[in-house]
């Protein structure tokens, strides 16, 4: 499904990622976790399209096609969504207005029917059940005035939308309550298929506890040092960084 | 009547016209002090960045009588509340006050002279602008409303000038809102036309102890036309006074709203601009805290495209004594062009020491954070760009309480925005 070859990339001619190779496969769930600011949205971001970053060398691959040759909206149609760690928030655009145009553009892309506003609520109810919000957040401006747990669950309501072939969740745990991470996660879960594919960025094994990866990678300065199975988590949750890095130093943690 | 000794031909041509009979002794006082006067120029430094010359150019005469079809113009909510105005001239059969609760009086001030004593009456200690008393000198009619105390008004009144100019002509719509105390009440003032005229509306507003006035003002002038209104509104003890004007139209506008809160009073100055070409936009707002605790809000935003030019200047005066006070201002402009400009410029005047007063002014373009988040979700650039200029405006509009202004004006600023083509009716 995505195939990253060698890539780095640089914001404001600072380079952070510095050759990162990761495969993905369809089915398959990813885990990167790694210090602050080793490079962890930079990557999201990067392969979302965000424009500020500079791709400076690699390659990667989206279902066999150039992800760089498209633009963050053709990426999002194609079917890559990230959920930001960071939602923005978007005063006077309602969140159903939105949710609808955004399923539309993406119908419209794959040659399926657009939903007219009343059969949109018809969809967006089953939706919202899926991520338990409640129904006023759908009337309220996109994210505006959104606590940082209900811009979460706002994420995974687009993404429950959007039913992307790839989902990046960037710290979808970060913010979120305990019954929260559950539900969520749950919601994950229920959209993870086997033509689908999962890369969750995260600082805490508990959400992998329920959103369970085949794959745990640490990355770090830009690069993945080491890359397991899921017990990696556990081991990072003891043992935090430094043995990895200093493993990889001296040549040994792959 | 009248030798009026004035140097632009403007004045000169308005004023030898015939003096409407009513109210001599406020016509009088205006034409005394235009006696002598000229329309203000670039060095005057209240219209350093508004250069009146085109207005001056023009031969402006007095308005004749129109007739106008306004079935486009009734709003569901006010069918049986509204006063119509044509060319400043009251229209009677366009006219219906048959859902005005008793009590309430909702009529042309040329049938209620009686009862408007009070006209000119709210003063801001100031010498009136020059397009102020050009009102007071020539309006020919214009509607009075008196609410009596404790009476809460259900359903809003619907204030409807329509201009109509084959030839340049000049109207003075001119309004007197009183509420006595307690009193509440919701009134949309709109101004409509089509080619090229001047419209220089005063509205005079006094609330009693308590009493509420929401105020929304529309503002969709012909793209020639000149609008430079004056609001006055004085706010009684623990009164409100919430106004939100909407400028769409116009060639250039000049808006004057003066607010004086008297203790514990409420006010809210509200503003939306949506400007392009060559359009000009001017805002001095003036917000008066006289007396102690009471509460301003101003939140007056531009949307400005093209050679287009938005002016703000946000006087607050916080009188000596008017401890507690809480005033806040936010100015918030977008610039969609590179030629598009925007003059902001809080002017904070504070006599008083146990007060807060925020402010900001913010110019710039769309946030290119909002745009990819948008771009994220599969909108294209231009559709993210589209959807987040009609946010900006539709976070104002949403809080217009009467339903069929707000859909419209939402539609105005889809259309506006390019955002129509993105079904997105929030
Ligand atoms: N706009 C920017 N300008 C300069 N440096 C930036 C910019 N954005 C990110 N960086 C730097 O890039 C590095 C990687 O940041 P990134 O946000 O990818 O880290 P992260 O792994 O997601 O960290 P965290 O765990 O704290 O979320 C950091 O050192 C950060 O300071
Ligand atoms: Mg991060």
């Amino acid at each position: 499904m995505l195939s990253i070859k060698n890539l780095t990339a640089s914001i404001n001619g600072t380079p952070v990622l510095k050759g990162i190779d990761l495969d993905i496969k369809a089915g398959e769930i990813h885990a990167i976790m790694g210090p602050n600011g080793s490079g962890k949205s930079t990557l999201g971001k990067v392969l979302a399209g965000h424009p500020a970053y500079e791709v400076t060398g690699g390659e990667v691959l989206f279902e066999g096609r150039d992800l760089f040759s498209l633009a963050a909206d053709e990426r999002a149609r194609a079917g890559l969504f990230m959920g930001f760690q960071h939602p923005i928030e978007v005063p006077g655009v309602s969140n159903s207005s939105f949710l609808r145009l955004a399923y539309n553009k993406k119908a419209e892309a794959e040659g399926r029917d657009e939903l007219d506003p009343l059969e949109f609520d018809d969809f967006i109810h089953e939706k919202i059940k899926l991520v338990a919000m409640r129904e006023e957040f759908l009337d309220r401006s996109l994210n505006e005035g959104f606590s940082g747990g209900e811009k979460k669950r706002n994420e995974i309501l687009q993404m429950a939308v959007l039913e992307p072939k790839l989902a990046i969740l960037d710290e979808l745990d970060s913010g979120l309550d305990i019954d929260a991470l559950r539900v969520l996660g749950d919601a994950v879960n229920r959209l993870q298929r086997a033509d689908r594919a999962l890369l969750i960025i995260t600082h805490f094994p508990r959400i992998l506890e329920t959103i369970q990866p085949h794959h745990v990678h640490v990355l770090s300065g830009g690069r993945i040092l080491k890359s397991a199975g899921k017990e990696l988590a556990l081991e990072l949750e003891e043992r935090g960084y430094d043995w990895v890095l200093e493993a990889s130093a001296a040549g040994g943690a792959r | 009547m009248t030798s009026m000794v004035v140097g632009s031909n403007l004045l000169v041509d308005l004023l030898s016209g015939p003096r409407p009979a009513e109210w001599a002794s406020l016509r009088e006082a205006a034409e005394g002090r235009l006696e002598g006067r000229d329309l203000p120029t670039t060095k005057d430094e209240a219209w350093k960045y508004t250069d009146l010359k085109a207005l001056a150019a023009i031969p402006f005469v007095a308005a004749p009588r129109a007739t106008v079809d306004i079935s486009a113009y009734l709003l569901p909510e006010m069918v049986g509340t509204r006063q119509v105005f044509v060319n400043g001239h009251h229209a009677p059969h366009a006219s219906c006050a048959s859902a005005v609760p008793a009590g309430v009086r909702f009529l042309p001030l040329s049938t209620a002279s009686e009862a408007c004593h009070a006209l000119g009456t709210v003063k801001n200690g100031v010498t009136p602008e020059l397009f102020e008393d050009l009102n007071s000198a020539r309006f020919e009619d214009g509607a009075v409303i008196l609410v009596p105390k404790n009476l809460k008004v259900a359903l809003p009144l619907h204030l409807l000038f329509l201009t109509k100019a084959d030839t340049p002509i000049a109207v003075f719509p001119r309004v007197l809102v009183v509420l006595e105390p307690g009193a509440e009440l919701e009134l949309v003032e709109e101004h409509h036309g089509e080619g090229t005229y001047l419209s220089c509306p005063v509205v005079e507003v006094r609330l009693g102890e308590g009493a509420i006035l929401r105020h929304e003002r529309v503002q969709r002038e012909s793209p020639e036309a000149f609008h430079l209104g004056t609001l006055k509104a004085e706010v009684g003890r623990h009164g409100q006074y919430h106004s939100r004007t909407l400028s769409f139209g116009a060639r250039f506008s000049r808006q004057h709203p003066w607010v004086r809160l008297a203790e514990g009073a409420e006010g809210t100055l509200d503003g939306l601009a949506l400007l392009d070409d060559q359009q000009v936009a001017d805002t001095h707002s003036f917000m008066h805290h006289a007396e102690p605790n009471a509460v301003s809000h101003q939140l007056h935003k531009c949307i400005v495209d093209g050679k287009a030019r938005a002016i703000f200047n946000g006087q607050v005066r916080v009188a000596p004594g008017a401890q507690g006070t809480d005033a806040k201002q936010q100015s918030r402009n977008l610039l969609l062009s590179e030629t598009a400009r925007v003059d902001t410029k809080p002017q904070l005047e504070i006599y008083a020491d146990d007060v807060k007063c925020s402010h900001g002014a913010a110019v710039g373009q769309l946030d290119p954070e909002e745009l990819f988040y948008l771009e994220s979700r599969g909108l294209n650039a231009d559709d993210a760009r589209n959807l987040l200029t009609y946010g900006f405006a539709a976070d104002v509009l949403q809080r217009v309480p009467v339903a069929s202004v707000r859909r419209a004006l939402r539609q105005l600023v889809m259309a506006r925005t390019q955002a129509a083509s993105l079904g997105v009716l929030a």
